[in-house]
């Protein structure tokens, strides 16, 4: 009982937490894309540097017209945006904030992130399908079929710090690295490497875009949403990518270790500068061709992930 | 916003309307696509919908008139549309232009073609970027450089785009104290920001897999077309009017006419690159050598029916941005021109695309459609 | 390949090339052409345009209509009774400043000069004249002496 009020306790207070984050996430992509152009970002908003931006975008949205087109399926077509940010919030009941924050601490942490990040794209697809329109429909069978041929190299990446370190317990795998997992011989840079790109492949984000933006379907699986639905499109993509940088930072860059400073904090620094970087990868990159993106995936990501694991498995076995 | 109408014909073919509101605009343009999964198969193209009569004018209005009426012809490189014109009526009327004026004329016009090339760099990233992420940044790095550019116009006759420069006998602007240090200051900047923006986007395997070896255009079908300019380059002919018939002081000037023989997208985009270093060169070379005297040799215009012409024809024709822009006078001895003909070189460049686009996928049709080029205020006139 | 991202990176540290407008202007040039015009004064306050009809000859959108007055003025001119100028439909190409014998027409380098409705884009005479004692000194460099002087062959 003790137990549940205090999972209860964390939850919520961590779930207000996320939110705010989220809205200034952001804030903090525009302002630093617009650094990376040469110009401002949000000015005017709350003078010189307009940090009251995220506010007023949120009332924006809530304030505008829900238009419903008449002939979609109306159960799948209302529940998909709840899915996609349900699943994104629920990634941050397994992550540790420091050794003794976490909300569910189970000895299967990591593999329980891979299997409800995979439901993320499922909303999509109801999305989709649901919108009763070629365009979507298009981008959303290109979306799954994206999401599906990077599963793979992205879990191939996330075991090998797994094997390594002999657990699937995040805390387990924090307290076990010595010096950070990224500096290791070779298997760390190429694990970090293969998990930074099919990190950003799950994650719709530029140079692998195609579902969203492209110039001909103009804003994919979401083109008919608008209000409040699709600003939880729109959050729960920003707190997959929270997400998938705390993942990040756990199982390559030592998760709350650190001097002076408590664990949760050096977590959240550690945290950010991975999301910065996933966002400067993106403001820097031309898009792909759904072909080659595939062609990339079975091809070359595929071969060299089998042959990391290898490779671990090896070094595993020779200490 | 896109209109799109979709609708079924057969077994697996689509007719896709891409409509004259693209995303990804370069212009009003309408195309329909017949689609069988995601390979075209024929594609039937639209045009007319910036039409607004200038040959036409033409007729009523004077010679003088005339020109800055032109000037909104292709509305990236405004000194490349009077230009023919005014070398048009001088050979009709044996009217001499002083050297000053020549050098100026040569100035302006490799201004504006480092900036429409300028501008073709940036769309041509844009479309293929997307506007949230990496195109939409080369996009504002080379409008940034571009504003120079519209500085230094603005400080020399006052207007950013439409200059309204050039009259017959000379230019009408003198240029302004100062001129050659802030055009040295600026070619010097602008050297090093074309290495930097070519090493961003040619080492990036995903620009290259998307370039090449996509919309690959024969020489024989160039050249049946009637295509010019770096189009034409592009497909391995080495033919510029600056250096196969020059024109103004041009042969007092060297540079090289770049070509390659591939005619893909990468091509073509290269040799447009090309092209802006090499007008770097002219322009330094020109600004060394400016003489002084005036910068007309017939008095300024009064009336507008200040030039009379005797009966003839002439054509003439100018390298500009985008190829051979070429104008054909017929006057009949009265104050007014009896017909004027714009050959625009974008209509013609335009025709290739139903061979182009056959047996392309949809992916590419924003990046065939970007390497041409295209201005619609000179396709439609 | 991660030459772009340097670039970027680069770019990060540089200050932004933004000029927030209401805030702050950028310098206007001394040539602009921005089409608002006025028509001048003389020292003692006597509009100059002697209303010779050469501006409504030449321009090429027929935006100018000038309807000479019957009798003379105080310094033995004649003047104009009514004079329109229409601003939308004017190319700003400067061949009435060009032509005019004695600058009565200058043009006023300023922009920001939007209005509401559509009315207010057709100048009248008073409103030109008005124009001249508001922005007397923003006047652009290139009056029709200026430019007849500049495009003139010196013997």
């Amino acid at each position: 009982m003790n137990a549940l009020i205090n999972s209860l306790i964390y939850g919520i207070v961590i779930l207000l937490i996320v939110f705010t984050i989220v809205a200034y996430l952001t804030w903090i992509e525009r302002k630093f894309a617009g650094r990376m152009q040469s110009r401002i970002g949000p000015y005017y908003v709350g003078r010189p540097h307009g940090w009251l931006q995220p506010l007023a975008d949120v009332l924006k949205l809530i304030l505008k017209e829900e238009i419903t087109p008449k002939n979609v399926d109306k159960l799948i077509y209302n529940i998909a945006p709840f899915v996609v940010l349900i699943a994104s919030l629920l990634l941050f009941a397994v992550l540790p904030f420091s050794e003794k924050i976490i909300i569910s601490n189970s000895s299967i942490g990591v593999l329980i992130f891979l299997a409800i990040s995979s439901l993320i794209i499922i909303g999509g697809f109801m999305a989709g399908w649901a919108s009763n329109s070629k365009y979507p429909l298009i981008s959303a069978i290109r979306g799954g079929a994206q999401i599906v041929s990077y599963e793979i190299p992205l879990l191939f990446s996330i075991i090998v710090p797994c094997i390594i370190a002999g657990s699937l317990n995040p805390i387990e795998i924090v307290k076990a690295q010595k010096i950070w997992f990224i500096l290791y011989p070779v298997i760390g840079q190429i694990s970090f490497l293969i998990f930074l790109i099919s990190g950003l492949a799950e994650e719709n984000r530029t140079p692998f875009d195609i579902p969203e933006a492209e110039s001909e379907l103009v804003a994919g699986f979401t083109v008919e949403y608008s209000s409040m639905k699709f600003a939880m499109f729109y959050a729960g993509e920003y707190a997959h990518l929270l997400a998938l940088s705390g993942l990040g930072t756990i199982l390559f860059l030592g998760g709350w270790k650190g001097a002076f400073l408590p664990g949760s904090l050096w977590f959240a620094i550690k945290s950010i500068i991975l999301f910065l970087i996933l966002l400067w990868i993106r403001w820097s990159y031309l898009r792909v061709r759904i072909d080659q993106l595939l062609k990339f995936s079975w091809k070359f990501l595929f071969p060299i992930s089998v042959l990391n694991i290898l490779l671990a498995g090896l070094i595993v076995i020779l200490k | 916003m896109e209109i799109n109408r979709v609708e079924s014909n057969g077994f697996e073919e689509l007719w896709v309307n891409m409509g004259p509101q693209h995303p990804a605009s370069h212009g009003v343009f309408r195309m329909q696509i017949k689609v069988d999964g995601e390979v075209i198969k024929e594609v039937i193209p639209h045009i007319g919908y910036l039409h607004r009569g200038v040959e036409k004018l033409g007729e009523f209005l004077t010679p003088v008139q005339f020109l800055p009426v032109l000037d909104r012809n292709d509305y990236l490189s405004s000194v490349s549309n009077e230009f023919p014109f005014a070398l048009a009526i001088e050979k009709l009327a044996n009217i001499n232009v002083p050297e000053r004026a020549e050098y100026l004329r040569v100035i302006a016009a490799e201004l504006m073609r480092i900036s429409s090339h300028l501008v073709f760099f940036g769309t041509f990233c844009l479309d293929m970027g997307g506007a949230l992420g990496g195109g939409s940044t080369i996009f504002l790095y080379a409008f940034r450089e571009r504003e120079k550019i519209l500085d230094i116009f603005e400080k020399w006759t006052g207007s950013r785009m439409h200059l309204n420069l050039i009259t017959f006998g000379g230019v009408r602007y003198d240029i302004y104290p100062g001129f050659d240090k802030d055009l040295k200051d600026f070619l010097k900047d602008f050297e090093n920001k074309i290495k930097e923006y070519e090493d961003m986007i040619e080492n990036n395997p995903v620009f290259l897999a998307r370039t090449k070896k996509v919309g690959i255009l024969p020489k024989e079908i160039a050249m049946e077309y009637g295509c010019s300019g770096p189009v034409l380059r592009g497909s391995g002919v080495k033919f510029d009017l600056r250096k196969a018939k020059p024109y103004s002081v041009y042969n007092k000037f060297e540079f090289e006419i770049p070509s390659f023989p591939d005619g893909d997208v990468y091509s073509r985009y290269k040799v447009r690159i090309l092209e802006m270093k090499e007008s770097i060169k002219i322009l330094r070379q020109a600004i060394e050598g400016i003489p002084s005297g005036p910068i007309n040799s017939l008095m300024p215009v009064k009336v507008k029916t200040s030039i009379k012409l005797k009966e003839g024809e002439v054509y003439e024709a100018v390298e500009s941005p985008r190829g051979e822009n070429g104008v054909y006078i017929v006057s009949d001895g009265r104050f007014g021109l009896y017909r004027v003909k714009l050959r625009t070189p974008t209509f013609y460049n335009l025709s290739v695309i139903p061979y182009l686009l056959k047996g392309a996928l949809i992916a590419d049709v924003v990046a065939i459609l970007g390497s041409l080029d295209p201005v619609f205020g000179d396709v439609d006139r | 390949m991660v030459k772009a991202l340097y670039i970027t990176l680069k770019n990060l540290f540089r200050k932004p090339v933004t000029v927030m407008y209401p805030d702050k202007k950028r310098e206007i040039p001394n040539r602009m052409r921005s089409p608002l015009f006025a028509l001048t004064k003389d020292e003692d306050g006597v509009i100059k345009c002697i209303a010779c009809k050469l501006c409504e000859n030449i321009c090429p959108s027929n935006v100018i209509k000038v309807i000479p007055s019957k009798e003379k003025n105080e310094k033995g001119r004649p003047y104009p009774e009514e004079y329109e100028l229409n601003l939308s439909a004017c190319l700003a190409c400067e061949y009435c400043v060009q032509v005019c014998p004695n600058d009565a027409i200058v043009m006023i380098r300023i922009f920001g000069w939007a209005t509401k409705n559509k009315e207010d884009l057709i100048l009248r005479k008073e409103k030109l004249l008005e124009n001249y004692e508001k922005y007397k000194d923003l006047i652009s460099e290139c009056t029709g002496e200026f430019l007849r002087k500049m495009q003139t062959p010196r013997r």
